[in-house]
């Protein structure tokens, strides 16, 4: 095994093709053991595509996914290390999975990772107060996001993905989450990617920052460097555009004789002082917006 | 340490800050454990990496310093040296902006100097 494949897990260009339709293109990514990654991207950006060919739930149409250097596709060595915990959605597919009951459900998850931790999957059950007797069509959305969290949770898989944990889970539920989530992370290092849509409360969490457009690697960069070059600047428009000439601007707004522009500074580039304009700081939502807003 | 997290600083600086504060108002004392990584991270809900990075400054600034094996203390005179860089820093970062926007709004100097003078009168 080489050294520079320890404890990664690597995608090169992976992509997925449906009929009429690419979902993930030409995807190039290292994944680090021990760090939260926040991954981010609009309805339809190819999120939920990725993490199923990271986790070798989809075959991707090209392209190959290696973890510690061997091909994942239909290697169980590999794939122990390995859990996605999808989001369960009933009503789209009429395989009976409603008709299960959570505790079914959690056990046939617990069959594919070997290092299961049960005492930890029945805490959290204890915790979430879940009825574990109840089918999966009975259940709330959050109560279903419970179960993902749970599996993801339990499965105690180096390499561990969760999509849109959070989604349907109250402030409070969420704020738990998210604890538990860091209390994991550093108690084992393992790694773990999270989708979700509420950027701004998971922002803290995430040591890097995954952004991905229509399929394809936007960014992939650590959260606090991206913020920190990262401004909005707004004043009037000649001043802004004299200022902002050369860098990478985002967002455009105009109104009357005012500007508005967002800024990503570029490695070794600093804001050019003495300008009359208004400096802002981007919270990683604002950023978000920037790069993936309708005005892009 | 009850204050909330904002956007307006980057956390670790806010993270930095805050344990400050608390040495300043005597809830940490010199030569006293300060918190952990791990203890910032689950209570502030943030990445432990940035958490390091905030302690990481107070480290450098000689406010904390690492004991092997055992974890962060408050240094030695943490206090004064906080209040030292704090005092030099009250410039840049409060009269300086105070006479900008003195300046934008057309009010002079005496005129600043007076409401300075009559905000102590009221308090008193």
């Amino acid at each position: 095994m080489k050294m520079s494949t320890i404890d990664t897990l690597v995608c090169r260009e992976l992509t997925k093709k449906y009929k009429d339709k690419v979902a993930v293109k030409n995807f190039n990514m290292t994944l680090e053991k021990g760090k939260i990654y926040g991954l981010i991207g609009r309805n339809g950006a190819g999120k939920t595509t990725l993490l199923s060919m990271l986790s070798s739930q989809n075959p991707a149409t090209a392209g190959v996914v290696e973890w510690n250097g061997e091909n994942i596709w239909e290697n169980p060595n590999a794939l122990s290390h390995i859990c996605f915990s999808r989001e369960i959605n009933i009503g789209t597919n009429g395989s009976g999975l409603g008709e299960m009951k959570a505790k079914q459900y959690i056990k046939t998850a617990a069959m594919y990772y070997p290092n299961w931790n049960q005492a930890m999957a029945d805490e959290l059950i204890e915790k979430f107060e879940l009825d574990v007797k109840k089918k999966l069509n009975k259940l709330s959305k959050g109560m279903l996001s419970m179960i993902t969290i749970i599996v993801a949770m339990a499965s105690k898989a180096d390499f561990t993905f969760l999509d849109e944990p959070v989604a349907g889970l109250d402030v409070v539920m969420r704020e738990y989450f998210y604890r538990l989530l860091l209390e994991e992370y550093t108690r084992t290092g393992r790694t773990f990617v999270i989708s979700t849509h509420i950027i701004e409360e998971a922002s803290d969490v995430f040591e890097e920052v995954i952004m991905m457009k229509d399929g394809e690697l936007l960014l992939k960069e650590n959260t606090i460097d991206l913020l920190e070059r990262s401004y909005r600047i707004s004043g009037l428009a000649e001043e802004v555009e004299r200022m902002t000439a050369g860098m990478e601007v985002h967002n455009r707004e105009v109104t009357g004789r005012s500007k508005s522009v967002t800024v990503l500074l570029r490695e070794g580039q600093q804001l050019p002082r003495g300008f009359d304009v208004t400096i802002q700081p981007l919270n990683l939502q604002n950023v978000f917006l920037a790069l993936c807003g309708m005005g892009e | 340490m009850n204050e909330i997290l904002t956007q307006e600083k980057s956390i670790y600086l806010q993270i930095a800050g805050m344990i400050e504060t608390d040495i300043l108002r005597g809830i940490l004392l010199e030569e006293e454990r300060a918190p952990s990584t791990n203890e910032l991270a689950k209570q502030y809900a943030i990445n432990p990496a940035t958490a390091a990075k905030g302690i990481n400054i107070l480290v450098e600034e000689g406010v904390l310093y690492k004991k092997r094996g055992i974890g962060m203390f408050v240094a030695e005179g943490a206090k004064e040296n906080i209040l030292e860089r704090r005092r030099s820093a009250f410039y840049e970062n409060y009269v300086k902006k105070l006479i900008q926007e003195a300046r934008s709004i057309g009010l002079n100097r005496e005129e600043v100097i007076d409401l300075i003078r009559r905000n102590g009168d009221e308090r008193s």
